[in-house]
C-alpha cells in the first residue's frame, strides 16, 4: 500500500528558541510513572507495616511503665523484657537503612543506564529538545519527589523510635538509645530523606559511567554502603567538637565517642582498663548490670579505680545536639547530591563537540 | 508499459490525472531518468499521449515507484529539451508537441516484413539470442551512421570505440 | 549548502580508528548513499554528523556551517539510528506525543494519517510491532518532525521488499513535497541505486569515493581488450581494477567518454555497482573529492598511493 500523505510544508525558523522545559514535564511522567508508582506502593506498604509494629512498640512502652510503677511490681520484670524484645529485628535499625540505597540505586541508576543499553539514546539525544537539558530535566524532578516521598516515610520511621528515646527509660533498665545510634540516627529527622536523595544521585552517576543496568545497580549500592560506613563510623563524630567531662552519669541518650583516664593529671589508658590494674583494684571483677548493648556500665568499673586516684574523662555528644547534626549531615548530602547530578550533566553534554 | 496498473493496485484515478503511469526495468541497465523518457516517447508514438496531456505528477511517480524526485525533474526537463513536453508553474508538466506517429496501415505491413525476417533467421539457423544481438548490433551501427544518439550515459553524446 | 561537511574527520575507539581522514561535502538536495562493508564506518560518520560522537580528529558542520550537536543541528536533522530505538513499552501515540514534546515542530496529523495508512494501530505498544513496523514507526517520527536533513543508518535491513519500497517512497515523497536532504548508509548497493544521486562509498574507515553519481559514472570507462596488451595500457592510463582472463582483460579506468580509446580496445560505461565493487576490491584506491561538487566542472582527479599518473581535463 503506497503512503500519500506528505508532510505539510516548512516555513523557515528564524528563531531558535529552546524548546520550553515544561515540556519534558510529560516525557519524564510517562517514561518513569510506572517506577515511581511503585516507590509509593512499596514506601506505602513499608509504611502500614511499622505502624503496625509501632502500635506494638507503643503499648509495651506504656505497659513496662505502668508495671514499673512501684518498685516492687511483680510484673515489672516481665514487662520489661517484654519491651526491649519487641520487633528485636527493628530495634537496630539496620533493615530499615537498606531503604534509601535501594530507592536511590533501582530508581537512579536505570535512568542512564537503560538509555545507553537499549540505545534509546540515540533517539532521545538527537531530538531538538537537547541532551543536557533532557538529562536535567528528568534527574531534578525525580531527585525531588524521590527525596520528598522518602522524608514523609521517615516520619513514620520518627514515630515509631520515639519510646526508644524516652528519657528515664534507662532507670528503669528499659532500652534507651541514643539518638545518635548509628543504625538509627540517618532513619530520622531529615537524615532519611538526605541519604535517598544522594543514592539517587549516586545513582544517576554510576548509570551514566557505567552504562550498563544491573552493574550500575551494584556500583550505586557498594558505593552508597562506602559512603555511609564512613559517615557513621568517622565523619559524623566530627561535626561538632565533642564535650567532655569527668562525670560518671552520663543520660543513655549522650552518644559516647571515647573515654580515657587520668591520673594525676596525667594520661594513664584509654577505654578498657589494661588487665594488671583491674586484677590489683578490681579483684572481684566489675559488677553490676551490663547495659542493653553488651557494655559493662562504666560506674561498675569507677568504683574500683576512682578511689585509688584515677579519673575517667568521656568525649561525648549530647543529645540535644541531634538536630544540629542533622542540620549538618543532610546539608553536606545536599551539596554531594548537587555536584553528582551537575557533574551527570556536565558529563552528558561533553560528549557532544 | 501497463495502464492503470501501478505496482500495487490504485483507487480510481480522479480526474485530470495523468492518462499514463511509468514503470521501472531495474535490471535493463538503462539509466532511470531516460527509462522514463522513452516510455513517454513510447506512449506519444502509440497515441496513448496526446498534446494537451499531462504527465504523472512527481510527487506520484515518486510515491509509486519510490525513486528519487530529482530523476523525474531530470526526464521531464529532457522532455522539455527535446520539446516534447512543458512545464506549467503550480500546474505541472504537460505534452507539447508529438512524435510523428506511424500509421496504422504502415505498422502492420512493417510487422509483417519483420515476421518475414525472423521466419528467414530462424531457417539459417539462428536462435532468438543470435536474433537479438544481430538485430542490436545492426540497430546501433544504423543509427550511428544516422548521428542519433546512444542509448546509454549522459545526456551529451557519446562516442564508443567498436572493435 | 553542504549538508555535511567533514574535513579529516577522524574517531578512535581505544587504539582504533573506526573512522580517519574522512573529508566530504554532502551536497543539500540530493540522497546521497554512504555504502560500504560492515565496519567501514558508516555509522561512526553518521553518529559524528548527528552529534551522538565527538571527532578525535578533524571536525564535521552540518547544514551550512552549524556545528554538529548544536541546538541548530538537532532541530534541522532527524536521526534514526540502525535497529531503529524505541521505547518498547510506550504506545505509538505515545511515541508521537513524546517526540511532540521533544521537538519544535511535529506534524501531528501527518503522522496519524500516514500510521493509519501503514496500518500501525496507534494504542499497540512499539515493542509489540513488528521490525518492519518500527522502522516504519520511526521513519514517521522522524518526517513528522519536518527536519531538513534526514539520516537514516542502514534503514531497511528489517524490511521486506514491500515494506522496503513503502518506506522508501515515503521519503522520496518527503522529498519532493518539503525539500528534505537525506543520507542513507547501506551495505547493500542494489536498493539504493534507484534513489541515490550522491555516492560516498567507504572501506576501512576511509572514503575511497565521493562524488555525484552521475559525474562519477561519466568519469569513469570499462576498457575491454587483448590481456598481453593490458600492463602496457595500464601504464598509461589511471586504473582502478584489472581483471585478466587468459587472452582477455577489463580495464576500469578513470577516463571520460571523450577520451581517445586505444585501439583494439573497447569502451564501455560503467554501472553503479561495478564502479563501487572495483574500488572496494582496490583498498587503495581513492578520489579524494572536491570541497564542492559541481556537475558542470571536471575535477583534477588524483590518486593514492599505488596508482598511475594523472587524468586531467
Amino acid at each position: 500500500m503506497t503512503a500519500l500523505s506528505v508532510p505539510a510544508r516548512r516555513e523557515e525558523d528564524a528563531s531558535l528558541r529552546p524548546v520550553p522545559w515544561r515540556r519534558m514535564g510529560w516525557v519524564t511522567w510517562r517514561q518513569h510513572r510506572a517506577t515511581l508508582a511503585w516507590v509509593i506502593a512499596f514506601l506505602g506498604a513499608a509504611a502500614v507495616l511499622v505502624y503496625l509494629a509501632g502500635r506494638q512498640v507503643y503499648s509495651a512502652h506504656a505497659a513496662a511503665i505502668a508495671a514499673c510503677q512501684s518498685a516492687s511490681s511483680l510484673t515489672c520484670p516481665g514487662s520489661i523484657i517484654a519491651f526491649n524484645g519487641t520487633n528485636g529485628f527493628l530495634s537496630n535499625g539496620f533493615m530499615l537503612q537498606a531503604i534509601p540505597p535501594l530507592l536511590g540505586a533501582f530508581v537512579g541508576a536505570p535512568l542512564l543506564a537503560r538509555e545507553l543499553e537499549t540505545g534509546t539514546f540515540r533517539y532521545a539525544w538527537t531530538q531538538a529538545f537537547g541532551r543536557w537539558r533532557w538529562t536535567l530535566a528528568k534527574l531534578v524532578p525525580l531527585a525531588v519527589v524521590l527525596a520528598t516521598a522518602a522524608g514523609v516515610f521517615s516520619l513514620m520511621l520518627n514515630w515509631y523510635y520515639q519510646p526508644y528515646f524516652v528519657a528515664g527509660n534507662q532507670n528503669l533498665s528499659l532500652t534507651e538509645t541514643t539518638p545518635f545510634f548509628p543504625g538509627l540516627f540517618d532513619l530520622r529527622g531529615i537524615g532519611f530523606a538526605a541519604w535517598t536523595l544522594a543514592a539517587f544521585a549516586i545513582g544517576a552517576l554510576a548509570g551514566l559511567l557505567i552504562r550498563r543496568v544491573v552493574p550500575a545497580i551494584v556500583a550505586t549500592l557498594v558505593a552508597y554502603a562506602a559512603l555511609a560506613f564512613a559517615a557513621g563510623g568517622f565523619l559524623r563524630q566530627h561535626y561538632l567538637t565533642p564535650l567532655v567531662t569527668s562525670n560518671l552519669n552520663l543520660p543513655g541518650s549522650a552518644w559516647i565517642i571515647s573515654q580515657w583516664w587520668t591520673k594525676g593529671g596525667k594520661f594513664a589508658f584509654s577505654g578498657w582498663p589494661p588487665d594488671r590494674l583491674l586484677q590489683q583494684y578490681c579483684p572481684n571483677g566489675p559488677s553490676g548490670p551490663v547495659g542493653p548493648f553488651g557494655k559493662s556500665k562504666p560506674v561498675a568499673i569507677a568504683e574500683c579505680l576512682t578511689p585509688h586516684g584515677y579519673t575517667q574523662w568521656t568525649a561525648y555528644q549530647p543529645a540535644s545536639r541531634f538536630w544540629a547534626f542533622q542540620w549538618i549531615e543532610a546539608g553536606w548530602l545536599l551539596v554531594l547530591s548537587v555536584l553528582l547530578i551537575a557533574a551527570t550533566v556536565w558529563l552528558v553534554r561533553r560528549r557532544a563537540t | 508499459m501497463d495502464i492503470d496498473k501501478g505496482i500495487s493496485a490504485e483507487p480510481r484515478r480522479p480526474a485530470g490525472a495523468s492518462p499514463i503511469e511509468f514503470r521501472l526495468d531495474p535490471a535493463s541497465g538503462v539509466p532511470t531518468y531516460l527509462q522514463l523518457v522513452h516510455q513517454v516517447e513510447h506512449a506519444l508514438r502509440l497515441g496513448y499521449l496526446k498534446p494537451g496531456d499531462q504527465l504523472p505528477k512527481v510527487r506520484d511517480v515518486v510515491a509509486a515507484l519510490a525513486i528519487n524526485p530529482n530523476t523525474v525533474l531530470k526526464a521531464y526537463k529532457e522532455l522539455e529539451t527535446k520539446g516534447l513536453a512543458a512545464g506549467r508553474p503550480g500546474q505541472g508538466t504537460f505534452v507539447r508537441a508529438t512524435l510523428s506517429q506511424v500509421a496504422l496501415p504502415e505498422l502492420s505491413g512493417l510487422r509483417r516484413s519483420l515476421l518475414g525476417w525472423l521466419a528467414d533467421a530462424g531457417t539459417a539457423g539462428l536462435d532468438e539470442d543470435g536474433v537479438v544481438a544481430l538485430f542490436t548490433s545492426v540497430l546501433r551501427d544504423f543509427y550511428k551512421r544516422r548521428g542519433g544518439e546512444a542509448d546509454r550515459g549522459a545526456a551529451s553524446g557519446e562516442t564508443e570505440g567498436v572493435a | 549548502m553542504n549538508v555535511i561537511e567533514a574535513s579529516e574527520l577522524g574517531r578512535r575507539y581505544g587504539s582504533t580508528w573506526a573512522l580517519r581522514d574522512c573529508t566530504v561535502a554532502i551536497p543539500a538536495g540530493h540522497v546521497a548513499a554512504l555504502v560500504g562493508p560492515n565496519g567501514a564506518g558508516k555509522t561512526t560518520l553518521l553518529n559524528l554528523a548527528a552529534g551522538l560522537a565527538a571527532p578525535s580528529a578533524g571536525d564535521v558542520t552540518v547544514l551550512g556551517g552549524q556545528p554538529a550537536g548544536s541546538p541548530v543541528a538537532l532541530d534541522g536533522i532527524a536521526f534514526v539510528a540502525q535497529d531503529t530505538p524505541m521505547y518498547k513499552n510506550l504506545s505509538a501515540r505515545d511515541m508521537l506525543h513524546l517526540t511532540r514534546n521533544l521537538n519544535r515542530r511535529f506534524d501531528q496529523q501527518y503522522a496519524e494519517s500516514r500510521l493509519d495508512e501503514l496500518g500501525i494501530p496507534l494504542k499497540r505498544k512499539a515493542g509489540k510491532l513488528s521490525g518492519g513496523q518500527q522502522a516504519q514507526l520511526a521513519l514517521t517520527l522522524a518526517l513528522a518532525r519536518r527536519p531538513r536533513l534526514l539520516v537514516l543508518d542502514e534503514p531497511m535491513a528489517m524490511l521486506d521488499p514491500v515494506a522496503r519500497h513503502d518506506f522508501m517512497a515515503s521519503v522520496m515523497m518527503a522529498m519532493a513535497a518539503d525539500g528534505v536532504s537525506v543520507v542513507l548508509s547501506s551495505h547493500v548497493l542494489s536498493e539504493l541505486e534507484r534513489v541515490a544521486d550522491y555516492l560516498v562509498l567507504m572501506s576501512r574507515g576511509r572514503v575511497q569515493l565521493a562524488g555525484e553519481i552521475d559525474d562519477l559514472l561519466a568519469s569513469h570507462r570499462l576498457l575491454t581488450g587483448p590481456a598481453a596488451e593490458a600492463d602496457r595500457y595500464a601504464e598509461r592510463l589511471s586504473v582502478v581494477h584489472a581483471r585478466r582472463g587468459e587472452a582477455q582483460a577489463h580495464l576500469l579506468v578513470r577516463a571520460t567518454a571523450d577520451e581517445p580509446v586505444p585501439s583494439g580496445w573497447e569502451a564501455h560505461p560503467v554501472g553503479l555497482e561495478e564502479l563501487a565493487l572495483a574500488y572496494l576490491r582496490e583498498p587503495a584506491a581513492a578520489v579524494l573529492p572536491g570541497s564542492r561538487p559541481d556537475s558542470a566542472r571536471r575535477r583534477a582527479l588524483r590518486s593514492e598511493t599505488g596508482q598511475r599518473t594523472e587524468v586531467t581535463k
